[in-house]
């Protein structure tokens, strides 16, 4: 098989999923689940493969396909892997199975539209990170927002058709305004005289002026700053998380809030990067600012899952903090972070959601002394706070120390140069690793330690199949922390290109500025 | 008078008018109605292979110099009208069935379209406007069901009557000054500076906004959609405001809009698009709420006409196939009930899925179609538009346009809401399944949309 059919089969295999599932009677939830299950595995077999035959340090598309799709406008429909979405796309294709496995005692309404949304989100997902065409890509964008709606709608909480009205408001908004700015983005580039096209390759060439940049990066940068989300955009996530069912949150944490950065990273800062320089200071502020935000308010959460979700909005902070920073070292960070929040959040919400299973509350007040009850699951749970935190030897380590090296590095590069408007920030974002460090760990030893309470008393220890769960990403928690080299390898051709982009516009006004 | 360009270029016209003559025949000799629907099927069916075998064929011809001509544009104008009148048929003949003098009114309502559609001069194509629209104001009476018919018959027919005076008045303006009737005049008006002129397109445009159903002469459509039957709504959304634009389309030609003309292409739509899509939001039902929708797709319809050139021609056309498909498709999976006023209020909907998931997926995909949510066909369409209307230079426009489109995400997705996330509840009692012709009709524009979805590349160089 060669490898860019494998592409393809990643890309196509969830929604051939769909629509087997259709044909699975519905009395047979178990056949209903077993499939879906092991259609995830295959996916992710072929992800990890496409992974391991992915070359480091060559620049530019691998395994890629281009078929024309709409010929007079230019559109093709262009997929392929490289640097910038090699990591994610392994993570989607990782937490496929698991979140399928874990939906698996949590889910048994409406079972085959379930699954099936979850296969077309993940179609979605894992399209919107490979396509190399704006229009492919605006369609997997959008593609995403309906199996969320649903989700969150149909096996929601209490709040669910508030919760999920709003989410699916504010992303739209964002949208549309980014639709506008890809309709003026290829015209504009057609009125300078290049031939009509949506690829990427040939839209990070343009070179626009810089106010039209602005105008444009505002658009881009609204939708994928309210998809991150960055504070002020960030309301609609914690109402988003509490009432989504746990595979909700799973999917939302693990992957599409890496959305609105991917999407920063791939096309917000590269495509503008005039403006972007130009809007630098405030962009860095507002990642602080998530950072120390979302770090205080999960501080005073009494929800389980509102304290994760803040602490999403934390994390993520730090993601637009590298990239923001321009430094080689930051934006590696940036995406090892994506990464390493998929995989400690996503473990986060799946283990309250197995709690929530046992004991249907979510007050933080009602548990307590789970160590003693539960030790399997306190272990787990415990690795994976630290992990979030960003204790040395885990994922969160790696990705946080990253962006905080590269942020250091880039403002004391900006100082020699007699701009000091990054010091203060970056001073500040290290606070944030110590309300992470205090909020987390208030987190875990009310709930895991302490007196008792009556809701948890009867709860009973993981089973074999949350236990292989956990275990898998525990797993990959640690193969990020111990071995980051090879990932780190593989996005660094990437990385490089991307600061090289986004630089070019500096290089024009100041010359001889760093290389 | 050119005969053979007659037997050929009106081909679709002489299936029309075939299959009315039959279908009075047949009221006249057979015993009962059976019949009259399949009559009407294949001429319509005939009368669409044809429009289109003379569209893809590329056909030019002139059949009536200077009355009547035929243009690729045209044909594919017919055949657009044409497919989307078959599944009206199905639900007619589901909702209706085979009794009164249904069938001849649509087949007469359909040749009047086919004639505006290829007409050269204002006289012929008056010819064809009052014959599509008289037919639809006995529709509207037709299977009278509920107390609210006649009054709602009433005001189609008043207002209709108020856009054929401003239309004469336009007309007989327009001639004052040229001294002729033929179409071209208007195109020349639009862009010209000319008081006289300019005044008497206005009130051609404004007579075309008012059977389109564009805010301010919008007040008409909800209450005549509620009032009408299933299948002479989803006919008034579909093929009629198909055929409005589309004569608009011929009547505009190439012509660049003066910037007088720009003002009012551009802010009455504008207003349609927010005010239809925000009145949506508060209707208790589906019928009323598609009646604001229509009025927001109307509204961006006439956005793609600030644009000039072959573009507009292109949008115009693929976006009344997604929207007309979408109506239609909603209108056919519409469950049935004994109470026709109870059939479409959205408490109805609540838990359909549950119920019914077929009936309930179909709408959901016309809705999302509608909002204009990618994959599905309508976000190609509003795409087409938005990028007609930025490519001639109207950023802010289209800006303030795809904002108003954003407050129509709301209500299409209530409807999402009511059928998949409200609790099973048992129906007031009368909510029958779909029957198998509604289905059917519901395939035939559920097909044709998702090819039309996954393969936009194909079909768009070829309109």
């Amino acid at each position: 098989m060669s490898d860019a059919l494998a592409l393809q089969l990643v890309l196509w295999l969830p929604l051939a999923g769909m629509f087997v599932l259709w044909a699975v009677p519905a009395s047979s939830p178990g056949t209903v689940r077993g499939l879906s299950f092991w259609l995830m595995v295959a996916q992710f077999v072929l992800c990890a493969w496409l992974y391991a035959r992915f070359e480091p340090g060559v620049p530019g598309l691998q395994f890629a396909t281009r078929v024309p799709w709409i010929e007079s406008w230019g559109v093709y429909f262009s997929i392929g892997l490289d640097g910038y979405n090699v990591l994610l796309v392994l993570l989607t294709g990782f937490l496929g199975p698991l979140v399928v496995a874990g939906s698996f005692s949590a889910i048994d309404k409406e079972l085959k539209l379930f699954h099936a949304m979850v296969f077309l989100i993940q179609f979605a997902m894992i399209g919107t990170f490979l396509a190399q065409d704006l229009f492919v890509f605006y369609v997997f964008w959008e593609t995403m927002l309906i199996p969320m709606f649903l989700m969150i709608g149909i096996w929601g909480g209490e709040r669910r058709i508030y919760a999920t009205l709003k989410f699916v408001l504010y992303t739209a908004f964002g949208s549309i305004l980014m639709l506008a700015a890809v309709i003026y983005l290829v015209l504009a580039a057609q009125r300078a005289g290049h031939a009509a096209s949506f690829a990427f390759a040939d839209l990070l060439r343009l070179g626009l002026p810089p106010d039209v940049q602005l105008w444009l990066f505002a658009a881009f940068g609204l939708s994928f700053a309210i998809k991150v989300p960055m504070v002020p955009l960030h309301t609609w996530l914690p109402d988003a998380h509490v009432e989504a069912p746990t595979t909700g949150s799973v999917i939302l944490a693990g992957v599409l809030l890496k959305m609105g950065t991917y999407g920063f990273l791939k096309l917000g800062f590269p495509l503008f990067p005039a403006a972007t320089l130009q809007l630098a200071p405030l962009i860095l502020w507002l990642s602080v600012a998530s950072i120390v935000i979302g770090a205080c308010l999960a501080l005073v959460q009494d929800d389980i899952k509102k304290i994760i979700a803040y602490s999403s909005i934390s994390h993520l902070g730090y993601v637009m903090l590298g990239l923001i920073s321009l430094d080689l070292i930051g934006i590696q960070g940036a995406i090892v972070q994506m990464v390493s929040h998929g995989l400690t959040a996503a473990g986060l919400f799946l283990m309250i959601g197995m709690v929530y299973e046992r004991c249907h509350t979510r007050e933080l007040a009602a548990y307590g002394g789970l160590a003693k009850l539960v030790p399997l699951y306190s272990v787990a749970f415990m690795i994976l706070t630290l992990a979030s935190i960003g204790l040395p030897t885990t994922s969160g380590f790696t990705g946080e120390f990253l962006v905080l090296l590269g942020a250091f590095n880039a403002a004391w590069a900006l100082h020699l140069q007699g701009q000091d408007f990054a010091l203060a920030p970056a001073v500040l974002a290290v606070t944030g690793v110590v309300l992470g460090a205090l909020y987390m760990l208030r987190f875990a030893a009310k709930f895991l330690f302490g007196p008792t309470r009556a809701p948890v008393a009867r709860l009973t220890d993981l089973n074999r199949r949350e236990a292989a769960i956990l275990a898998a990403l525990i797993a990959a928690v640690f193969w990020l922390g111990l071995f980051p080299a090879e990932p780190l390898r593989k996005t660094e051709t990437a990385a490089r290109e991307f600061r090289q982009l986004v630089l070019s516009a500096r290089a024009d006004a100041l010359p001889g500025s760093r290389p | 008078m050119n005969w053979s360009a007659f037997v050929v270029g009106m081909l679709p016209e002489h299936f029309l008018i075939v299959g009315l003559l039959l279908l009075i025949v047949h009221a006249i000799v057979a015993r009962g109605p059976q019949g009259a629907a399949a009559i009407a099927g294949v001429c319509v069916a005939a009368a669409a292979v044809a429009a289109l075998g003379l569209g893809l064929g590329g056909h030019v011809g002139q059949p009536f110099p200077g009355q009547v001509s035929v243009t690729p544009a045209a044909s594919f104008g017919k055949a657009l009208a044409l497919v989307l009148a078959l599944p009206v048929l199905l639900l007619a003949r589901d909702d209706l069935g085979d009794g009164g003098p249904l069938y001849p009114l649509l087949v007469a309502s359909l040749y009047g379209l086919a004639l505006m559609l290829s007409s050269d001069s204002f006289l012929t194509l008056f010819l064809g406007l009052e014959l599509m629209s008289l037919p639809v104001y006995a529709l509207v009476l037709m299977g009278l069901r509920r107390e609210s018919t006649p009054e709602a018959a009433l005001k189609y027919l008043v207002l209709g009557g108020a856009a054929t005076a401003t239309f004469l008045m336009g007309v007989s303006l327009l001639y004052g000054q040229q001294a002729t009737l033929d179409i071209g005049i208007f195109a020349a008006a639009v862009g010209s500076r000319d008081p006289l002129a300019l005044a008497g397109a206005t009130l051609v445009l404004l007579a075309f906004f008012l059977k389109a159903a564009v805010v301010p002469f919008h007040a008409w459509a909800p209450d005549a959609y509620e009032g009408a039957s299933v299948p002479v709504t989803a006919y008034m959304a579909a093929i009629v405001k198909a055929g409005v634009l589309l004569a608009a389309l011929r009547l505009f030609g190439q012509a660049q809009p003066s910037p007088a003309m720009v003002g009012l292409l551009a802010l009455l739509p504008l207003a349609s698009i927010v005010w239809g899509n925000l009145a949506a939001m508060r209707q208790p039902n589906l019928r009323r709420m598609m009646a604001y929708s229509s009025i927001a797709h109307a509204g961006y319809l006439f956005y793609a006409f600030l644009g000039a050139g072959p573009g507009r021609l292109q949008s115009v056309l693929f976006y009344l196939l997604a929207y007309g498909l979408m109506t239609l498709l909603a209108f056919a999976a519409l469950p049935p009930h004994a109470d026709d006023a109870q059939r479409d209020r959205l408490d109805q909907l609540k838990g359909l899925f549950h119920r019914q998931p077929f009936a309930a997926i179909v709408i959901g995909l016309a809705m999302l179609s509608l909002a204009g949510i990618p994959p599905l066909p309508g976000f190609v369409a509003k795409f087409l538009i938005f990028r007609e209307v930025m490519a001639a230079g109207y950023t802010l426009y289209a800006v303030l346009g795809l904002i108003g489109s954003y407050l129509g995400i709301y209500f299409y997705l209530r409807v999402i809401q009511y059928m998949f996330m409200s609790p099973a509840a048992v129906p007031a009692g009368g909510q029958a399944p779909v029957r198998g012709v509604a289905v059917a009709a519901a395939l035939m524009c559920l097909l044709p949309a998702l090819a039309v979805a996954i393969g936009p590349g194909w079909f768009l160089p070829r309109l």
